[in-house]
């Protein structure tokens, strides 16, 4: 036992850079695997310290569903409920910070997010650490606590004053700053948030006689009182206007399924590293092996058991396996580090640092090893399978004449599957599972393929190849087929790295082109308005932005909330007659003049395909929402194919008559439609115009509805692991050629003796990589594109005009040629520098 | 007639842990154009070592190797590769063959490694006549493996040929080989050198084989120790030069 082990660690460090190449592969897929498990329990903790800085210590929340919010009647009701010891109203709303006085073109500042609440009851709920000055003075209006971001921005100190500006008929508040918010938790989404006193945050956004509104209410039950029993008081004070209740485990529930379909995706692209790795140790075990042919056979000879021959390739195995995890470790929780910096931008929830959960990084270890051994399991069968004889054998050929191993390649395939599956959690729904298993089955039978389809498309590629070097060409083209399963291993570790950045690339364009498409094909007008505050619909700037000369059409667009059937439904005010004019809405049921006309009347509702699919509603049918007013009921006049973007899903299309009674403050975009030929010249005078009235001109294209660059950068950090999942295909392929080269030595000698050049035996070798890529990458974009449309698909039939992400496409297979071209340089260079006297007179 | 191959004061000196290996300890010699010649010597006398180094493949530690006027031993390696391509032709006791390219490809090496097609012109023929001439025509598409051992030493002689190098240098090409085949073999390089004038240099260990030279050299601690003058003959009979060596005791 203790010699077979010094023979396994004495062959292992007699090939030395083999043996690190491969431990770094099976370090970056346990690398990979530590920082996914880390970056979910940071997701985790992070929820948790989130839902901490927005609830405070509040039992519940109570949210307005109405954009105009709780009335002071409300507030009250749910302060005299039994078990309340403390409510806290807030206010929020978004504004900019000081216009610029003369408008003149000049762009609008970044808005902020202003909250207001009560300076005595809200310290005892929410605690708002302060980095300098002090709190809300109790008996001040004009003041104002500013987080550290704005700050920072905006070069704010305490003492100096911060302007913001109002509704349309408020005077903006000069407020003194008296301190900078430590916390990053606030809710405005760059983290420019403002806290000011309620009273002033009225005053400023609900100018006349709708005073006294709130957005939420905070509530701490009393001590000893039952947060549940609390709960159910409340829903018995509260019965003026819908609301929605939110207690901090709830919200962080919430918090923790919005990163499902990140975490979903991490889980897959762990699996592939895993599985590239796994192909990587299989490579270098059953190279060492193959080139061993003799020296096994002699030992067997000299009488090694089967048994000490299997044991010889698994002590191998454990020491790469324990290299590969301590260098896995590392690169892990340096990973880990860097998916959570660049998640604290992309996910509200997954501020902070990385958590270390020991338990489950001991697991991932464990995995990683486990994965190692039994990718070590074929090569110890096959080494203890060589026949003594075979030491004596001229040219034994060992790898050559065996039968593809599909069925160990499907072995490994299925357990990294169900070690990805077990150990990342999914959404509990059918569906979370579904996608990623279906990419998962596609990624399978690409891998599976492979075998098949490297002889023909290995001689297309070489077509490609063979004009330039023919030559090499064509002493590659034998070396493709000699072990076809080893080289359907390495080009398999490629398949699936093209395969996962061609598929993420390929959601990625697809979600934006269908954010895109949605938006202009449903938006009557060139260019879109967006207002940081509700617009009423008699306000002056539609008139003047009416009169702009060259346009044609402005058409005002409310987003807001509704209840109905205890949901919340993401609701759209419209004009009718401007969508029946301009509009695209493709109809799927219902005259669409007819329909639109009933919008403008009142009383009606157009729904997508999708939430009528949802409600159970057809045309004709009445969807009943809940208003303060009492209930409003809105009859189905039309279903659409697609609708308006909303939070969460298709909106719920309804006419402005309606909107304000189901309390919709006003517009928040103005579609704007130029005359023919005037929107150069009519453009500039329209933004001019807006700027003044606090509206941010946008581009169709620079509103992605739910695709903000949050989304963008959550798909950068994809393409980032993905790159990780290349660098092991690369380490592959670098392994296999080494191999490769190693094996043909003789050949190699006996070419060098014909007259081939160093040069010559260089190219042929990269020659070689460059097949095998151009052969992975091809499967692999075609893998990767299903795999892709399999994504969108499952997204929710949302997105469906699917765009395979050229751009990304492209760039897989291009940096995959590259890096195998480059992984090559290496084993080239060994071939380049055989001896030619060695290798011919080696016996 | 000039000297096509020329040895000056060859040594080679392997580095061994402890202590270095003379291979070879001071050998000059010279081979005329169009002669046939052989090395033979006890095993580890550095006959091997001596032909490697004559067809540029190895470089000594000291001495010169002038092949057709160039000093191969002192020209860069790319250089010496090019010569090499040009001027000689390699038969080795075991492994001649690219395993993955056929009888007819393994034959063709030299003319695709200088970049010509193998498939047209003149290289189509000399390859067709090169397979005809070892006798292996209808065996061209047939991969080495499908071969016998023979065959293969043949398809390796073809190689050899195939470019009529001016210099052809074999290493026991009939040691593994039976008697008749190994006679095919030796009758292929005789041809090559009475008929087309090409220079033979031939190691072996068979009184037999080295018979078919005009000199055979004698080998031994790495030094050239006789040199037995047979002459051009159309017989072969090893008799003659069997009593030469047993007159000189060896
Ligand atoms: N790469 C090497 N490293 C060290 N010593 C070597 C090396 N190659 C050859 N030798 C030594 O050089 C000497 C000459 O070897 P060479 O192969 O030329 O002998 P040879 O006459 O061809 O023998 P054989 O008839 O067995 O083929 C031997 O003693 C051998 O051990
Ligand atoms: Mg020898």
């Amino acid at each position: 036992m203790g010699a077979i082990h010094s023979l396994a660690r004495r062959t292992l460090f007699a090939r030395r850079a083999r043996t690190i190449l491969t431990i770094l592969g099976i370090g970056l897929g346990i690398g990979v695997l530590v920082a996914a498990v880390v970056t979910n329990a940071s997701l985790d903790a992070a929820a948790a310290s989130t839902v901490r800085e927005r609830l405070g210590n509040a039992d519940v929340r109570i949210s307005a569903l109405e954009e105009r919010g709780l009335s002071p009647a409300s507030v009250a009701a749910a302060a005299a409920a039994p078990g309340v010891a403390i409510a806290a109203p807030q206010l929020e709303a978004r504004t900019y910070p000081r216009l610029s006085a003369t408008g003149g073109g000049a762009a609008l500042p970044d808005p902020v997010t202003v909250i207001g609440v009560d300076p005595v009851v809200d310290p005892k709920v929410h605690a708002r650490p302060l980095s300098a000055g002090s709190g809300l003075p109790a008996d001040r209006a004009d003041v104002a606590l500013v987080s550290e971001a704005l700050a920072r921005d905006d070069g704010l100190v305490v003492g100096e004053t911060i302007t913001l500006e109002g509704a349309a008929d408020a005077k903006p508040a000069v407020l003194t700053v008296t301190g900078i918010v430590a916390a990053t938790g606030g809710p405005d989404p760059a983290g420019r948030n403002v806290v000011v006193p309620l009273a002033t945050a009225q005053a400023l956004f609900q100018p006349g006689d709708a005073g006294g509104r709130v957005s939420r209410v905070d509530v701490v039950a009393a001590d000893g009182a039952d947060p549940s029993a609390v709960e159910e008081a409340l829903v018995a004070a509260l019965a003026l206007e819908p609301y929605s209740l939110t207690t901090p485990a709830e919200a962080e529930a919430d918090l923790v399924a919005s990163t499902s379909g990140l975490r979903g995706i991490i889980a897959l692209v762990v699996v592939v590293v895993l599985f590239g790795a796994a192909f990587l140790v299989f490579n270098t075990l059953a190279m060492s092996v193959a080139e061993r042919v003799r020296e096994v056979g002699l030992l067997r000879a000299a009488g090694m058991t089967r048994r000490q021959v299997r044991l010889l390739v698994l002590f191998q195995a454990v020491h790469l396996g324990v290299g590969g995890a301590i260098v896995g470790l590392v690169l892990g929780i340096g990973l880990a580090t860097g998916v959570t910096v660049l998640l604290g931008g992309a996910v509200p929830a997954a501020a902070g640092s990385p958590v270390l959960p020991p338990l489950e990084i001991a697991l991932a270890l464990l995995v990683g090893l486990a994965v190692t051994a039994a990718a070590a399991l074929e090569p110890a069968f096959l080494a203890a399978s060589i026949p003594p004889v075979e030491a004596l054998r001229l040219q034994a050929d060992l790898a050559g004449g065996r039968p593809v191993r599909l069925r160990w390649l499907l072995a490994v395939l299925v357990l990294v599957g169900a070690v990805g599956l077990l150990l990342i959690p999914v959404p509990a729904t059918a569906a979370g599972y579904l996608a990623p298993l279906a990419v998962y089955g596609i990624l399978v039978v690409a891998a599976l393929a492979i075998p098949f389809v490297l002889g023909p498309l290995g001689r297309l590629a070489g077509l490609l190849v063979a004009p330039f070097l023919p030559l090499e060409e064509r002493l590659t083209r034998g070396a493709l087929v000699r072990d076809r399963s080893r080289a359907a291993l390495t080009v398999g570790a490629l398949v699936v790295a093209v395969a996962m950045i061609s598929a993420l690339g390929g959601v990625a364009a697809s979600t934006r082109a269908a954010a895109d498409a949605w938006l202009t094909e449903v938006v009557p007008g060139n260019e879109v308005l967006v207002a940081v505050h509700p617009v009423a619909l008699d306000d002056p700037v539609l008139d003047e932005l009416r009169a702009v000369d060259g346009v044609a059409r402005v058409s005002p667009i409310g987003r807001f909330a509704i209840a109905a059937g205890g949901y919340r439904l993401d609701t759209v005010a419209i004009s009718g007659a401007d969508f029946a004019a301009d509009g695209r809405l493709r109809f799927v049921a219902g005259d669409p003049a007819t329909a639109l006309a009933a919008l403008d009347a009142g009383g009606a509702a157009i729904l997508s395909r999708g939430r009528a699919d949802a409600l159970g509603l057809d045309l004709g049918g009445t969807l009943t929402a809940t208003a303060a007013e009492g209930p409003v009921d809105l009859a189905v006049a039309g279903i659409v194919d697609r609708s308006v973007p909303g939070e969460s899903g298709e909106a719920v299309l309804v006419g402005w008559p309606d909107a304000s009674r189901l309390g919709a403050l006003g517009a928040d975009l103005f579609a704007v439609r130029y005359a023919a030929g005037a929107e150069a010249t009519a453009r500039p005078a329209l933004d001019d115009v807006a700027v003044l009235y606090a509206l941010q001109p946008a581009d169709l294209g620079d509103i992605r509805g739910a695709v903000g660059t949050s989304l963008e950068r959550m798909f950068d950090l994809l393409d980032m692991l993905a790159v990780v999942a290349l660098l092991v295909a690369a380490l592959g392929i670098a392994n296999t050629l080494t191999m490769n080269v190693l094996e043909r030595v003789r050949e190699i000698g006996v070419l060098r003796a014909a007259g081939l050049t160093r040069r010559q035996v260089w190219r042929m070798v990269v020659v070689e990589a460059t097949i095998l890529a151009l052969v992975g990458a091809a499967v692999g974009a075609v893998a990767g594109v299903a795999a892709a449309g399999t994504m969108v698909a499952a997204g929710g039939g949302t997105a469906p005009s699917f765009d395979p992400g050229w751009l990304t496409l492209g760039m897989a297979v291009a940096g995959s040629v590259a890096l195998a071209t480059l992984a090559a340089v290496y084993p080239a260079r060994v071939a380049g520098r055989i001896e030619i006297v060695r290798a011919v007179s080696y016996e | 007639m000039p000297a096509i191959l020329e040895a000056r004061d060859l040594v080679k000196r392997y580095r061994l842990g402890a202590g270095d290996v003379e291979a070879l300890r001071g050998v000059s010699l010279s081979v005329e154009r169009g002669e046939f010649v052989a090395f033979m010597g006890p095993s580890g006398s550095g006959k091997s070592t001596l032909l490697h180094l004559l067809g540029g493949l190895d470089r000594p530690t000291s001495g010169e190797v002038i092949l057709d006027g160039a000093a191969i031993s002192s020209l860069s390696d790319d250089a010496a590769t090019r010569l090499r391509r040009e001027q000689t032709g390699f038969v080795f006791q075991f492994f001649n063959l690219v395993p993955l390219l056929s009888v007819r490809e393994n034959v063709a090496l030299p003319f695709m490694i200088a970049g010509q097609d193998p498939n047209r012109g003149e290289a189509a023929e000399r390859i067709g006549d090169a397979i005809a001439a070892v006798d292996l025509a209808g065996k061209e598409r047939n991969r080495p493996d499908q071969l016998s051992a023979g065959e293969q030493q043949r398809v390796a002689i073809a190689r050899a040929l195939v470019h009529r190098p001016a210099l052809v240098l074999a290493d026991e090409p009939t040691g593994n080989l039976d008697f008749t085949t190994g006679t095919d073999v030796l009758e292929s390089l005789w041809r090559s050198c009475t008929q087309r004038g090409q220079t033979i240099v031939l190691v072996t260990h068979d009184a037999k084989a080295a018979a078919y030279a005009d000199r055979v050299f004698f080998l031994r601690d790495g030094l050239v120790r006789d040199e037995i003058v047979l002459g051009r003959r159309d017989e072969h009979g090893a008799a003659p030069l069997i009593a030469r060596l047993a007159q000189l005791g060896l």
